[in-house]
């Protein structure tokens, strides 16, 4: 688990490495050019950053050899000392000193002493001579020969990341090209070459996924002083409970939902969790509790804010979405609760001010859901009225490759990502029924609207579909049943093709406006592919059903 | 409105400590720089309301940004700040316009303090 702690630990140590080999240049420039102003001037600045850093960190000694030096660097510089002599033994044998206290920090060694060295800084201060040693003075020297480290850490813009990633994306694409021509031409030479390029690249794409990789800790680490202010502002006692800091997740996808779950939390401590009093009267301890936790699921991350407030009101949310006309009275009285949640994700849902009747849990939620669907991740909520409510987010792992299944409509292919997929079903005309001109099946106890994919993709203008007859359903029909906003829909296709990893590319303009496809993808054979967008094809199934 | 800051100091490390700190209290870090070029490029670009400036930079000292930041910010606060045995310099810089001044190793009670308390007194040129 990555704590703050030890983020600064890593930090430290990777400045104090750096600090040190600087130190060790501007110590060889002194000893050639013993009044080198800028050289002088940079010990002096180096042996001041580390007695701080090391006093931040708590390294008291490591602090005070540093800090001595500084002060002999500072009195050279005012040229109340000379860089000579004795002098120069005992300040090569302090940097040496600093360079075994920092390597064993980094090996979580108790630092060695330095009583004797720190009463020769101090008399050289005094400007007393030094008591040396000749024994220990040539066994220190050959020891710094020996040891020469880099730091272990690196520091990398995640500008260069991307760039690095939008790279392999490309070589996938050529290297699944590259496979398929092998296939064709059924060279054997050539094929066991691309097989191993497919392996090697494989290993460098998720190296690099690797690299961008990040504990959720950085981000969920923030939080209990977001919980103590909010909590203190509405005057709640709130304990958090932070779990899972060690998830790892692409350091982008972590930057696009920071806003989403700074919005939840303070949903959650001002609306989710009651008053003291109205707790008391409920029953329930007076603290809230409010828990943060990450947790991995197959390729995904989770993501859940949990609280034991007041829960969602189910019937006020359904009395809401009549009014807001978002569905009919009839409609609505046979929805699922989960069905009925839904609704707060709408945009504007909660726009009204009387938002208290259904626990506040509406303001802004349409954003969240936004943020989520622009990574193609999901929002969940599971709640019961004076228990509790939890939102799970449901995000990839890493961005760009995403696993999705194809399809094919009319012998073009289709990619479906695999995060709103549900199942794919062959059907029967018999297991097919058709309710008010629109094909229905039951699965898992619901009932699923189907509709063919070629009729969302190819109809034109903003009428409502064909309806459906009995006539049209002629043989197996082939359904891929995706989710989207807990709302299920079944996409009738002319067959499945794979399922296969996709690099998923933007759509250029003028082509961006479309909303129904995310992006374009080129599979191994250099067709290019389109990548539905199931949120936008489940909208526009619902405007148009007729 | 958040107030806005922006953090000058050479240790990477430091400047991390300082942003969560201040990010975490709800102020709006707006920039980190590493040195004095850089510090008065960004000052201009950013026109913070508050600037953590540290004594000791690698191309330029601290005193000598402050004197340059007064004049091109004149209404951005400056709170100095140092590791001990640099309060010769720290008090020629209040005497230069800097409002207060944080000591290595600080912690984020006293930090959060200093920031709040400069930010709340008159900027500078009132006070003169």
């Amino acid at each position: 688990m990555k704590t703050r702690d030890q983020e600064y630990r890593e930090m430290f140590m990777a400045e104090a490495l750096e600090y040190y080999d600087s130190m060790s240049r501007h110590l060889s420039e002194l000893e050639r050019n013993p009044n080198a102003g800028p050289a002088l001037n940079e010990l002096f600045r180096l042996m001041h950053n580390l007695k701080a850093n090391a006093r931040a960190m708590g390294f008291n000694d490591l602090g005070e050899v540093a800090h001595h030096l500084e002060t002999l660097f500072g009195l050279i510089r005012d040229q109340e000392r000379t860089f000579s002599g004795s002098l120069i033994r005992v300040v090569f044998a302090g940097v040496d000193a600093l360079g075994n206290m920092i390597r064993a920090v980094g090996a979580n060694q108790p630092l060695p002493d330095a009583t004797a060295l720190l009463e020769n800084l101090d008399r050289l201060v005094r400007g007393e001579e030094p008591i040396l040693d000749e024994t220990e003075a040539a066994e220190t020297e050959e020891e710094s020969n020996k040891k020469m480290e880099l730091s272990d850490l690196v520091y990398i813009q995640v500008k260069k990341l991307d760039n690095l990633l939008n790279l392999v994306g490309e070589l996938v694409i050529d290297r699944d090209r590259i496979m398929t021509l092998a296939q064709e031409l059924d060279n054997p030479a050539l094929l066991a070459t691309a097989q191993h390029l497919f392996r090697i690249s494989d290993d460098l794409q998720y190296s690099v996924m690797d690299a961008r990789l990040v504990g959720v800790g950085v981000l969920l680490n923030k939080f209990p002083r977001v919980v103590r202010d909010v909590a203190s502002a509405e005057d709640k006692e709130v304990e958090l409970t932070l779990s899972g800091q060690d998830v790892q997740i692409d350091r982008n996808i972590l930057q696009i939902i920071t806003d989403a779950l700074l919005h939840l939390v303070r949903n959650a401590v001002s609306h989710g969790l009651e008053t003291k009093e109205q707790r008391a009267k409920a029953g329930k301890p007076p603290v809230g509790r409010l828990t943060l936790s990450a947790l991995t699921e197959r390729d995904d991350v989770l993501i859940q804010v949990g609280d034991d407030g007041r829960g969602i009101d189910t019937e006020s949310v359904r009395r809401k979405a009549v009014e807001r006309g978002l569905t009919t009275a009839s409609a609505a009285a046979g929805l699922s609760e989960q069905a009925v949640w839904a609704f707060l994700f709408e945009p504007g849902f909660s726009m009204a001010q009387q938002v208290t009747d259904i626990s506040g849990r509406g303001v802004g939620l349409d954003v969240v859901k936004l943020a989520l669907d622009s990574l193609g991740g999901q929002l969940r909520v599971e709640s019961q009225l004076g228990v509790g409510t939890t939102f799970t987010l449901v995000l990839p792992t890493s961005i760009a490759v995403k696993g999705a299944l194809l399809v094919e409509v009319e012998e073009r292919p289709y990619a479906v990502p695999l995060l709103h997929t549900d199942t794919v079903l062959s059907l029967h005309p018999g297991q097919i029924s058709v309710v008010g001109g629109v094909m229905v099946t039951h699965f898992q106890e619901q009932s699923v609207p189907l509709v063919p994919l070629r009729q969302l993709l190819y109809d034109e203008g903003d009428g409502p579909l064909p309806l459906a007859t009995r006539d049209d359903i002629v043989g197996p029909q082939q359904v891929l049943v995706v989710n989207y906003n807990n709302r299920r829909l079944g996409l009738v296709v002319d067959r499945f093709i794979r399922q296969q990893n996709i690099v998923i590319k933007p759509l250029s303009k003028p082509l961006d406006t479309i909303d129904l496809f995310g992006g374009v993808t080129l599979l191994g054979s250099g067709q290019v592919c389109l990548v539905l967008d199931v949120p936008a094809l489940t909208r526009l199934f619902l405007n148009k059903r007729p | 409105m958040n107030k806005r800051i922006l953090i000058v100091d050479d240790s990477f490390y430091m400047r991390t400590m300082l942003k969560n700190m201040l990010t975490d209290a709800g102020y709006e870090v707006v920039g980190e720089a590493a040195n004095g070029a850089q510090a008065l490029e960004m000052a201009t670009a950013t026109t913070p309301d508050l600037i953590t400036l540290d004594v000791i930079l690698p191309d330029n000292t601290g005193l000598d940004v402050l004197k340059s930041l007064r004049q091109s910010q004149p209404s951005a606060k400056v709170v100095m700040c140092s590791a001990v045995g640099q309060e010769v310099i720290v008090n020629e810089a209040i005497e230069n316009g800097a409002l207060a001044y944080i000591v290595k190793p600080f912690s984020e009670e006293k930090v959060l303090e200093i920031v709040g308390a400069a930010l709340k007194s008159d900027s500078p040129e009132q006070a003169a």
